[in-house]
């Protein structure tokens, strides 16, 4: 897939442990950990919005559009 | 084999009707047949609540459950994918009865109700490639048809799995 997601790099950067951004976001670690790998179908604005509330961060910083040979 | 199971079945009914209709309810034949009988079921009931009787409810030749079997693939890691169909049964129709972390097993099991004895559901995990295959094996008991109940509870479960996997 083109879009990476970046939440383990966000994670890092603000020293969040998964299990806490679960708490602080209200989705399940194992919903976080599949979004993390990227194998979600779809993300929804509420939970990006709570992401980036979260994370102090903006949606680019999780998200990223690579483009790749088709 | 589908066949003979039937054919089977429907001799051991023809049979107990027999019995039945040609001796009397007094007879100790009849008492001891009624109390195998009813024992039977009260096993089935019983046992279908553990991992470990799964090959006894999930055999082709086991004479009183129909199987429908179907797999699924996912490009998530097994141990994810275990812990996610756990949360979708625990939102689901289905009651979680017992997980196999080593084995990677579930076992969920519907409610008995005045239209069915109640419907197991096994799934096991296999890594092939990069991909997660998931075995669903819904067994119904003491049914040779399940009149398409399997086939609407494993569609209605995979929807639940895809609407899951949003976010």
């Amino acid at each position: 897939m083109s879009i990476i997601v970046n939440l383990d790099v966000m994670l890092a950067k603000r020293k969040l442990k998964l299990k806490e951004l679960s708490e602080k976001v209200g989705v399940s670690t194992v919903n976080l950990s599949i979004l993390k790998q990227g194998k979600v179908k779809a993300i929804r604005f509420s939970t990006l919005d709570a992401i980036c509330l979260a994370l102090n961060c903006q949606p680019g910083d999780i998200l990223e559009y690579v483009e790749q040979e088709r | 084999m589908k066949i003979l199971k039937h054919i089977t079945v429907a001799v051991l009914f023809v049979l107990t009707l027999g019995l039945y209709y040609f001796l009397k309810p007094s007879n100790p034949l009849i008492m001891t047949f009624s109390f195998i009988v009813i024992g039977f079921f009260i096993f089935n009931l019983i046992v279908r609540k553990s991992l470990s009787f799964r090959n006894y409810f999930t055999s082709r030749y086991n004479l009183f459950t129909t199987n429908v079997r179907f797999e699924k693939s996912y490009d998530i890691s097994m141990d994810l994918m275990f812990e996610k169909i756990i949360e979708v049964i625990n939102n689901s129709n289905f009651k979680l009865v017992e997980t196999d972390k080593d084995k990677f097993e579930i076992l969920a099991i519907s409610d008995v109700s005045f239209i069915s004895w109640g419907e197991n559901l096994y799934i096991s995990f296999e890594i092939k490639g990069k991909e997660t295959i998931m075995k669903f094996c819904s067994s119904t008991l003491f049914q040779i048809y399940s009149w398409g109940r399997n086939e609407k509870n494993y569609n209605n479960l995979l929807n639940e799995i895809e609407s899951s996997l949003i976010v």
